[in-house]
């Protein structure tokens, strides 16, 4: 059937034109803004590039288990035999764990800690054979639960609730939630009591939202975006006031844009731990066993020099202790 | 299930929020939807093309980019609007391209004949449209329309991702503390499939209504009455 078209009056004419404008005008937004915003995502992939050679060193320094120590652990001998270790978490993440973008393995905290692990049970070479599924937050205790991962390495808090119904080895690192603000706000805000009041951003996959409901009383707004290039942007435009989230990726903020400063002392402990299935009873004690292998071998502290502290000043902190869990 | 009975009225809120955008959203997107619909089939070739360039353009950007584009884009542009309102933007800009093509397709399932007939009793174009396109168009265009609506439940989802408090925001957000993501997301899950089938129903009921055989006079009636009751 051919399309239906009228002959309009006049009047039909000019009405449809005015209405054709606004239209244009529309169109014309839109392939403005095609470019897209500049949300930041640049500079993550120069820091992690930076960072290869010195987390390369880390890894070197690595400790493999010896053949009894795997063969008295039935979670690692499953591993050592499949010659693969399976790491649910993301590598879209600037300081713990970023995609390589030119091939190599991913860099950042969380990644060394995955390949040290995967050297430490699969042996020498070990730290390539890693698969790296990605997790959510929605995702994260359901993959541990149903071995479709061996092991969540992702900047994964532990909280009593978590333990409910996964097992914790570590903690491997002790973060604290932080406040980052437009470099004109920093003289106004420096602890989380000076929030009240005020519109807040935070991670949608991050305990930053615990932590203000905690610490701040009476924020005007919570809003939580998915990842933080968003928040800074949101932090920037205004549409928030302060940006709560863990110090480390604040710290890399600040250092990436002079716009954005963090403010006052961390005010909540984030401990990370190595999330593992309840089912695989002997995981736990082998993770810790583990971390504290790495802890003595200096292999910590150099992974943590590597990338945490390419965003922070200071020396290496003192590493927590495994099996030392806060709640 | 204590996430649950604890965060009642949260999700509730949740609830109402992804209803609101999915209203606002559909609502704008049918009234926008039929005026570019009618400016493609106009006569006047800029405004052809004008309507098509929109629908291509939004019709080929995933939800997920134009959301992002409408809350951290249109910023730095000028305009910052409220996320809810991006929200709303978002949903109509997308669904009323969607809407454009279902209202277009419809009009060319009514024959030439008839608005030839309409102009030659003296009808103009928009008399011709009013009155003896648009209300034997609709009836074609209810289960397409729908298709629309169920795609703007969906869509609505989308919107957790710049901070819309949602019911998959709220869901998240739970999630974070409980630690139940099964749970929380069949509950949203269970949240989405109602409205869906809500939508789908009520878009039944709506064809019976104006499906021909009945009175003609009335039934084009109430296919435009059917469609401002839908709006509202």
């Amino acid at each position: 059937m051919t399309p239906t078209t009228f002959r309009p009056g006049r009047r039909a004419v000019v009405a449809a034109a005015a209405t054709a404008l606004p239209l244009l005008g529309l169109a014309a937004c839109s392939s403005d803004t095609g470019d897209g915003p500049d949300l930041g995502g640049g500079e993550g992939g120069d820091e992690g590039d930076g960072d290869s050679v010195p987390q390369a060193d880390a890894l070197a320094s690595g400790p493999v288990a010896a053949d009894d120590v795997i063969a008295a652990s039935a979670w690692a001998t499953a591993i050592k035999e499949k010659g693969q270790l399976v790491r649910g978490g993301t590598v879209a993440n600037q300081v713990f764990s970023l995609a390589s973008t030119t091939g190599g393995m991913p860099t950042g905290f969380d990644a060394g800690i995955t390949q040290l692990l995967a050297k430490y049970i699969l042996g020498e070479g070990g730290e390539e054979k890693v698969e790296y599924i990605d997790t959510t937050v929605e995702t994260r205790e359901t993959m541990v639960q149903n071995d479709t991962v061996d092991c969540v390495i992702a900047t994964y808090s532990i909280t009593a609730e978590r333990l409910e119904v996964i097992d914790f080895a570590g903690p491997y690192y002790l973060s604290g939630t932080s406040i980052q603000v437009r470099a004109e706000d920093k003289d106004t805000i420096s602890g989380p009591e000076d929030l009240t009041g005020l519109k807040l951003v935070t991670q949608a996959n991050s305990t930053g939202i615990q932590a203000i409901e905690e610490n701040v009383t009476d924020p005007a707004d919570v809003q939580t975006l998915p990842d933080n290039e968003s928040c800074v942007a949101a932090l920037k435009q205004g549409r928030a006031d302060a940006y709560v989230l863990d110090q480390g990726v604040l710290l890399g903020n600040s250092a990436a844009d002079p716009d954005v400063v963090v403010v006052g002392e961390p005010f909540v402990d984030d401990p990370y731990g190595i999330g593992l299935s309840q089912e695989n009873e002997d995981a736990l004690d082998f993770c810790n066993t583990f971390l504290q292998e790495i802890i003595d071998s200096g292999s910590w502290e150099s992974l943590w020099t590597a990338t945490v502290g390419e965003v922070i000043d200071g020396e290496a902190p003192e590493p927590p202790v495994p099996g030392d869990l806060p709640v | 299930m204590d996430a649950i009975r604890e965060n009642l009225p949260l999700l509730a809120q949740g609830i109402g929020t992804t209803i609101a955008l999915t209203v606002l959203g559909y609502a704008f997107a049918l009234i926008l939807g039929t005026v570019l619909a009618v400016a493609r089939v106009s006569p006047i070739p800029p405004l052809r093309g004008a309507a098509t360039v929109y629908v291509e353009i939004f019709r080929n950007i995933p939800l997920l980019s134009l959301l992002i584009l409408i809350a951290f884009g249109l910023p730095d542009v000028g305009l910052l609007l409220p996320y809810f309102w991006c929200g709303v933007l978002g949903l109509t800009l997308s669904s009323a391209a969607f809407v454009c093509e279902n209202v277009r397709s419809g009009i060319n399932t009514v024959p030439v004949g008839h608005a030839e007939a309409a102009r030659s009793i003296g009808l103009g174009f928009f008399g011709t449209l009013r009155f003896v396109v648009l209300p034997q168009a609709f009836r074609s265009m209810v289960q397409p329309l729908v298709n629309v609506f169920i795609g703007t439940v969906i869509g609505s989802a989308l919107c957790s991702a710049i901070a819309v408090q949602e019911v998959t925001w709220v869901t998240q957000t739970l999630n974070i503390r409980y630690a139940q993501a099964v749970l929380m997301f069949m509950i949203a899950g269970a949240v989405y499939l109602l409205l869906s089938l809500g939508g789908a129903a009520l878009g039944g009921v709506i064809e019976r209504a104006v499906a021909p055989g009945g009175k003609d006079r009335s039934s084009g009636r109430a296919a435009l009455d059917v469609t401002a009751g839908a709006q509202a």
